[in-house]
């Protein structure tokens, strides 16, 4: 076996739309002295795992994404990880985005290292019933992020804590918390976040749509990141 | 150029003197080999520690690509008193990853210095540069049909042999125990001189990476978990490919079986008849390998508890302990040694021994079959799967190869993770006379109480341990200040009186294995 295999990335795409969305307001580009349109002229690659909360994450990247998205299921094939590697180096530009579990997020992240490329946002988040929390790091192109995260966390219904640290920020972290509330939209935060990740550096609406089965509960750990190369 | 905006700055460095060094190292390195924006700094930042992002950020990240460009940023970071962190791939995930042990540390990121500068398949040894993965050396020995075999730890193809070797990691052959199989360092000293060790220092010597001990002191080892160098070459030996290969696993379904399997196993290890570095992983070190999760059978917070743990038994057929090892030669010395084996464990009256026909792909024997004859696979990352949110720190005491002091460590171990609400998810990597005990201590970064209950069970391992005369090998970034102090005043002493000498301006990753002027105060 080699390690060098590769993997076709258009033939392992599981789908590959293009959306054009109009009516947008300036929300998170607003806050943040990076070009609008430099983030989304990039090919979009949206990475995720099989699950629930990851069908609900495309579901929000789907009604925010302006370019064509090409989306790749993730194991944590060595092949895989390596040509992704690659590709980060070699490769033409693209934006990168998704919800892993914690392993295959833990090599998705290192690889962009390795690979040079540029990070935005690194979330944790942990989902129980009725409860979930967020650890985000963020960077000066997602400067906002957070706290529209922290509105569209507010808004699926469940208490939450996000702490937010900035790279290159205090030590401190910042803390946001919500109470619980009877929305019942528990699974939204996934697709909130898609959203939000597919919106960074675009002009888009404040609020992301409702994901379908938003009521079902969705629970477990997930790592979601916006990546550059 | 515009100034910094960076708000991370080295420890006691001066916004301006800071930005001065950066200008000197963008004409050193070309611009794009510096990078200070926070979007670059944050791949470096991931860490799994109990402990903010913000207490390991780096100031800036250097790429350089040649010995020369490592001379000449040991020489800025002298002028203007810049500490650097180097890392080699940066794949030390369970001890603190990529990022600086300091904030505001300057990482040189060595991973574009990445020729496999020499393989001699005769003499079986390599020759390589700091980024050179396994995953290349792997393809390169592949591409050329070598009749040779590598020695990884569980990253295997991302990691690097020069990063293992030289924070001392183990791999799973009977080559395993890398440091002992490294030969020659070449090493960029704080001054800018480049020392080599062993016959590497003798002009037109052939026998660099033949013969480890030269003329006089050897220091190889001195620069291993260590702050005096950087090391830019490294020579190591590599295992010829046996021709037949027969690794096995022995299932044992009771936790107190650890002191038997132990006791069982020494003689076998010292004597050679079982050569690799051999693995007894526990119950739930096996199940996150075989990506299993702690909410297939519990959602409740706190440890597993044990009916849980024999449920996952009955489930899956692992064992409370999972012995791997294999034999290594030809056909008539493998049949030999296999006798040995299986009398040996039939002498014993338990144990379930499992051969490589009778597992097929199963995991995890597939993985640790792989691993064990150095072919690489990504399928122990399963174990950040297990109770996910992020957190890893692994607690590696050492401990003699006896089955009293492993059960000893196993219980004690176990007590306090479970004291703290957290999983004793662990492996015994079996040396001759030591074990490796090495402990995933897995948590939930996204809470916060979690996190810190992590950080005191860290600090109440190291605390027990200690008084009972342990210690880890090996720790990370958040903790080497605290382990250094239990390997007494002494050796701390010497190790400052070492660097005083060797870096004064204390520029070498200080606070690497806490080894730090600028804090450290003899006793």
């Amino acid at each position: 076996m080699s390690v060098n295999r590769r993997f076709v990335l258009k033939g392992a795409a599981l789908s590959s739309i293009g959306l054009t969305v109009d009516g947008f307001i300036p929300a998170l580009a607003a806050s943040s002295e990076a070009p609008i349109d430099d983030a989304t002229a990039k090919p979009m690659l949206v990475l995720v795992n099989e699950g629930r909360a990851e069908s609900m994450f495309l579901s929000g990247v789907r009604a925010a994404a302006k370019t064509p998205l090409r989306v790749q299921k993730v194991g944590r094939d060595l092949g895989f990880m390596l040509d992704f590697e690659r590709r980060l180096r070699h490769g033409r530009p693209m934006r990168v985005i998704g919800l892993l579990d914690d392993a295959s997020a833990t090599l998705i992240i290192d690889m962009a290292r390795s690979g040079g490329a540029r990070m935005q946002w690194l979330g944790q988040h942990t989902a129980e019933d009725g409860f979930t929390r967020h650890h985000v790091l963020s960077t000066d192109m997602t400067e906002g992020c957070s706290r529209q995260f922290s509105r569209l966390l507010h808004a699926c219904g469940d208490a939450f804590t996000l702490n937010e640290e900035r790279q290159n920020g205090p030590v401190a972290p910042r803390q946001l918390t919500g109470r619980s509330r009877k929305a019942g939209q528990a699974a939204q935060w996934a697709s909130s976040t898609g959203y939000l990740l597919a919106s960074i550096g675009a002009r888009t609406k404040l609020a992301a749509p409702l994901a379908p089965a938003a009521n079902t509960p969705v629970t477990g750990s997930f790592v979601s990141f916006s990546i550059d190369a | 150029m515009a100034e910094q905006k960076n708000s991370v700055l080295p420890r006691g460095a001066v916004r301006k003197e800071f930005n001065k060094a950066i200008e000197k190292f963008r004409a050193l390195l070309g611009g794009e080999n510096v990078l200070v924006n926070a979007d670059q700094l944050a791949p470096y930042n991931k860490v799994m520690m109990s402990v903010e992002n913000a207490a390991h950020a780096a100031s800036a990240a250097l790429t350089a690509t040649t010995v020369e460009q490592v001379q000449g940023v040991v020489r800025i970071c002298n002028e203007h008193k810049i500490p650097i962190w180097t890392i080699s791939t940066g794949r030390n995930f369970g001890y603190g990853s990529a990022a600086p042990i300091q904030r505001g540390q300057v990482i040189l990121d060595l991973k574009k210095m990445n020729k496999i500068i020499k393989i001699d398949a005769e003499m079986c040894y390599a020759l390589v540069e700091p980024g050179v993965t396994y995953g290349q050396l792997y393809d390169y020995i592949e591409t050329n049909k070598l009749p040779l075999m590598l020695s990884f730890s569980a990253p295997s193809a991302i990691a690097g042999p020069l990063g293992n070797t030289m924070d001392r990691g183990v791999g799973y052959t009977p080559y395993g125990e890398h440091f002992m199989m490294q030969c020659g360092m070449e090493v960029v000293l704080a001054n800018g001189d480049i020392y080599r060790t062993g016959m590497g220092g003798v002009k037109g010597s052939n026998t660099w990476q033949i013969f480890k001990w030269g003329f006089g002191p050897t220091l190889d080892g001195m620069f291993t978990q260590a702050n005096y160098g950087i090391t830019t070459k490294m020579g190591f030996w590599l295992m010829p490919k046996p021709p037949v290969y027969k690794p096995f696993e022995v299932i044992f379904d009771n936790e107190e079986d650890i002191v038997q399997i132990v006791d069982i196993l020494r003689p076998l290890r010292i004597s050679g008849t079982i050569p690799n570095s051999v693995v007894i992983a526990n119950v739930l070190w096996e199940a996150g390998s075989a990506h299993l999760r702690r909410s297939q059978y519990i959602t409740e917070p706190g440890h597993t508890p044990d009916p849980i743990l024999k449920k996952m038994q009955q489930d899956t057929g692992m064992g409370a302990w999972n012995l791997y090892a294999a034999l290594y030669g030809t056909q008539e010395q493998v049949d030999a040694d296999w006798k040995i084996v299986v009398d040996a464990f039939k002498k014993l009256g338990k144990g379930r021994i499992v051969t490589q026909t009778e597992a097929g792909d199963t995991q995890p024997f597939k993985y640790r079959a792989e691993l064990m004859s150095g072919v690489p696979n990504l399928q122990e990352f399963g174990l950040y799967n297990w109770r996910g949110g992020g957190g890893s720190m692994w607690f590696a005491p050492v401990s003699e190869a006896r089955g009293s002091e492993c059960e000893k460590q196993a219980r004690l171990a176990k007590r306090i993770l479970h004291k703290h609400g957290l999983d004793y998810v662990a492996e015994f990597i079996v040396g001759p006379r030591d074990m490796h005990h090495v402990i995933d201590m897995l948590f939930d970064r996204t809470d916060a109480e979690e996190t810190k209950r992590a950080d005191a069970c860290f600090n109440e391992l190291l605390d027990e341990f200690e008084k009972e005369g342990y210690a880890v090998y090996r720790v990370n970034t958040r903790f080497q200040q605290r382990v250094a102090q239990s390997y007494g005043s002494v050796k701390r002493d010497v190790e400052h009186a070492i660097k005083r000498a060797l870096d004064p301006n204390n520029i070498l990753a200080p606070g690497r294995s806490g080894i730090d002027l600028d804090t450290y105060k003899k006793t």
